[in-house]
């Protein structure tokens, strides 16, 4: 009898609608052996899906105990990882790569933009521009994440504290829509 | 008898050395008489025990609580200028150069953020005066209003050249000097390291100073590598310390009220 109740509750707790008529005939043929055979054996989804959160719940309780903190299975604690895993790292050289950008700032034709590394961008207004405004987002060509030379006479290189990008135009439809509902 | 009298004139002196700890250029207090000090003798002993209770902790205010490395990965602080900006001084604090730019070590930055933030909280703790400073214009008004919520000092604009080393007579007999510095940037606008660093060394203030891949780390005291040109990663220092800060005075005004309840009241007469 125990077992039938907790058969019965395990499927109940998978979201598997059980209609109460079927539960009493259950109930009824479970003095039977044929009975007990038939009905109480859980489904295929839901004894996979008790199987899976037995697992993760395991997997969980380990990794609390072996770290000393909750960790769910996406998050990185570790700087390396972090960086490896970082979209900075993982472009590669900033040279004609195409990445997103918002703007930050604008100064009548002049548009502050940043794509996410060190420095912002400063592009000018293209000229079909006009709908381009503080908070817009663009997509840039990257050319150099930091603008620098050295010069004669110099110990240091020279930085320009700015990025330099090519502007390709305001991020079109439905890839626009998309990132401002997550936003 | 007049041992327990001398000893109990140095233990009173001893305290109002402490007392007057925030006061590096004013004028030194002597207490010699013994006997103001007995019906003191017990509030000194409240006194001392709130100034010194932090002290047995080493995280007493818990800052390591307020940022986490994913913390300063998301606001960019690992990132460094390029390799030919970099200084050589700052190489020990570089996790590596990747593609000619400059990545930070962020478990050093952890570390030494943690140590400054804990710094800044015992100074605010003990009722000192703590003054901002940056020369970075873009930063100036995020900076000043930084320093405005906490309570403190902020100096964004143009340093005088006496403005520690010849402040009694710049501004007046007997001015108060801070009693730490807070170095946003390290570089002023031409890319030399602010004046600043030099004269609080040279007055004997403690500085706590982001140093970028191109600063010069050396007189800071508690320096901190980390970029100081993202206004992300800005924005998140001024968060930090305005949050340290104010734990640090709420947790005074705390323990101000728990000993001044629990301090046995004096026959007042």
């Amino acid at each position: 009898m125990a077992a039938l109740w907790k058969v019965v509750s395990s499927v109940r707790t998978c979201g598997v609608r059980l209609p109460a008529d079927r539960f009493s005939r259950t109930s009824s043929s479970f003095s039977s052996d044929s009975g007990s055979d038939q009905r109480p054996r859980t489904g295929g989804f839901a004894a996979a899906f008790d199987l899976q959160s037995e697992l993760r719940r395991r997997r969980e309780v380990e990794n609390s105990v072996a770290d000393g903190s909750v960790s769910s299975p996406g998050q990185e604690h570790s700087f390396a990882s972090l960086l490896r895993r970082s979209p900075l790292i993982q472009m590669g050289p900033a040279k004609d790569r195409v990445v997103i950008g918002r703007i930050f700032h604008v100064v009548q034709d002049d548009l502050y933009v940043d794509f996410g590394g060190k420095f912002h961008c400063v592009c000018r207004r293209p000229a079909d521009g006009e709908k381009l405004q503080r908070g817009s987002r663009v997509r840039l060509r990257l050319q150099d994440l930091e603008l620098t030379a050295r010069f004669l006479g110099a110990n240091t290189d020279t930085t320009l504290l700015e990025a330099q990008a090519v502007l390709l135009g305001p991020l079109e439809g439905r890839e626009a829509r998309e990132n401002q509902n997550q936003d | 008898m007049a041992a327990r009298a001398l000893t109990k004139g140095l233990w009173g002196l001893r305290h109002s050395r402490l007392v007057t700890v925030g006061h590096p250029c004013g004028g030194h207090q002597y207490a010699t008489a013994a006997s103001i000090r007995s019906p003191q003798l017990q509030i000194d002993d409240a006194t001392e025990k709130v100034i010194n209770q932090p002290l047995e902790k080493p995280d007493f205010f818990r800052v390591s609580e307020l940022f986490s490395v994913k913390d300063l990965f998301d606001a960019r602080v690992h990132l460094g200028h390029k390799k030919g900006c970099r200084h050589r001084l700052m190489e020990p604090y570089l996790y590596g150069c990747r593609l000619d730019q400059d990545i930070i070590d962020l478990d050093q930055t952890v570390e030494h953020l943690q140590q400054a933030l804990n710094f800044t909280a015992h100074v605010a703790y003990r009722g000192g005066v703590i003054l901002f400073v940056s020369r970075q214009r873009q930063f100036g008004h995020l900076v000043e209003s930084t320093a405005k919520n906490c309570g403190e000092y902020a100096h964004t604009r143009y340093w005088q050249g006496g403005l520690l080393t010849n402040a009694p007579i710049q501004y007046g007999p007997g001015v108060r000097l801070p009693d730490l510095i807070i170095f946003l940037s390290t570089l002023n606008n031409v890319f030399q390291p602010h004046v600043g660093i030099r004269d609080a060394a040279k007055m004997n203030i403690p500085t706590v100073g982001v140093v970028d891949s191109n600063c010069n780390p050396s007189l800071v005291t508690y320096p901190v590598p980390g970029n100081d040109d993202t206004p992300v990663a800005v924005e998140m220092y001024c968060r930090l310390f305005k949050m340290t800060i104010n734990r640090a005075k709420d947790k005074r005004r705390q323990m101000e009220l728990l000993h001044g309840l629990s301090a046995p009241s004096t026959p007042s007469s």
